[in-house]
């Protein structure tokens, strides 16, 4: 299975990197429903201890992973179908891997400044 | 009967038109094809193709109404006046109905769309199980009408580079023929992210087929192949691990 996110397949790649993010990311949505209905916090109390559990962050931060991922795969096809100019399309590409990289360092502080 | 029919000659028009047209239908006149003949008996200018009117051949495929189908096997009474007619969408117009499908056929051409097999030839024919004969079925139907492919956003986008539904579908018909012994080859020349990886499902392509077959299924079952085939390949590999767990 990893052998097709290889540069051997650079088609597949793409394309199960996509999949596989969307799977991560509708687990960690199912499960955050079922954590938040299990446990219901009520108060601001309640709320930073579920928020504060290393569970918690690490999943988040895995689900932002993904998300920028498959958000990297989706920018790029469209960038590629709309801009034609290649020196634009470039620029414009570096702009969105530089802010899908921000929001995740971004995020990180956000789960571990709490 | 009210049409409206999209007109171009590229030797007499700058641009085209849209032209409207009021023809008396006779009895028999059941199907668009009829429509758009008595058309061409009023105006022989318009051109437009077809050849078998009972939707085999594939030849008469326009947008009807903002959605692509054969005029010969497309109702009249089913369609909502005036009927819009155009050519394909995406690709070349000739003039008027007429389009260039040269594109479409050598993406057809490009996924090899004929039997491959090395062995001798038997005395009479390659035999296949039924079972193996059933998988063709929803596959060898197409008649490369186009209407699919000129359907497909991905097409209008790359139609350069993504082979285009009908292509694919086609594709998958060889790949599945348990006499064909070329499926690893096939199944490599689609690894390009543009030529299979570009269907994004949107099934414009399902909507729109004369024949009812499922190009995006193909497509689907093509890609499980795909993962299917690499993870065969991988299995005479030492397995990878990570921190002692099999990975790969």
């Amino acid at each position: 299975m990893f052998a097709l996110l290889t540069n051997k397949y650079p088609g597949m790649r793409v394309w199960l990197s996509q999949r596989i993010t969307a799977v991560v990311m509708a687990a960690y949505v199912v499960l955050l429903i079922i954590a938040l209905l299990m446990l219901q916090p009520s108060d601001y109390a309640a709320w930073r201890v579920f928020a504060g559990s290393t569970v918690f962050r690490l999943a988040t931060l895995l689900c932002f992973i993904c998300l920028s991922v498959h958000a990297w795969v989706g920018v790029r096809d469209v960038l590629r179908d709309y801009i034609f100019n290649q020196t634009l399309r470039t620029y414009l590409q570096i702009l969105v891997d530089l802010l899908l990289v921000a929001y995740v360092v971004w995020l990180s502080l956000i789960l571990w400044g709490l | 009967m009210k049409l409206s029919i999209y007109r171009f000659d590229p030797d007499v028009d700058e641009k085209p038109y849209m032209q409207d047209y009021d023809v008396a239908l006779q009895e028999g006149d059941n199907m668009l094809l009829d429509a758009l003949l008595r058309v061409k008996h009023q105006d022989d200018s318009m051109s437009l193709r077809k050849s078998c009117r009972e939707g085999i051949c594939g030849s008469d495929a326009v947008n009807i109404n903002g959605k692509n189908g054969l005029a010969c096997i497309t109702r009249i009474a089913d369609l909502t006046e005036p009927v819009v007619v155009r050519p394909l969408p995406g690709l070349p117009v000739i003039r008027d109905l007429v389009v260039d499908m040269t594109q479409f056929y050598e993406h057809f051409n490009s996924v090899d769309p004929y039997l491959k097999n090395d062995d001798p030839l038997p005395e009479t024919e390659r035999l296949q199980s039924p079972e193996d004969r059933a998988k063709l079925d929803g596959l060898y139907e197409c008649i490369l009408c186009g209407a699919c492919t000129t359907s497909c956003p991905s097409f209008w986008w790359n139609p350069d580079k993504f082979v285009g539904p009908a292509a694919l579908l086609q594709a998958y018909r060889f790949i599945v023929d348990s006499r064909d012994q070329a499926q690893a080859e096939r199944l490599e020349n689609l690894e390009d992210p543009y030529r299979l990886y570009r269907c994004h499902n949107i099934m414009n392509c399902v909507e729109v087929c004369p024949k009812k077959l499922s190009p995006n299924a193909a497509i689907v079952a093509i890609k499980d192949l795909k993962i299917a085939g690499a993870t065969v390949n991988n299995q005479d590999k030492p397995a990878k691990k990570i921190f002692g767990i099999k990975v790969g």
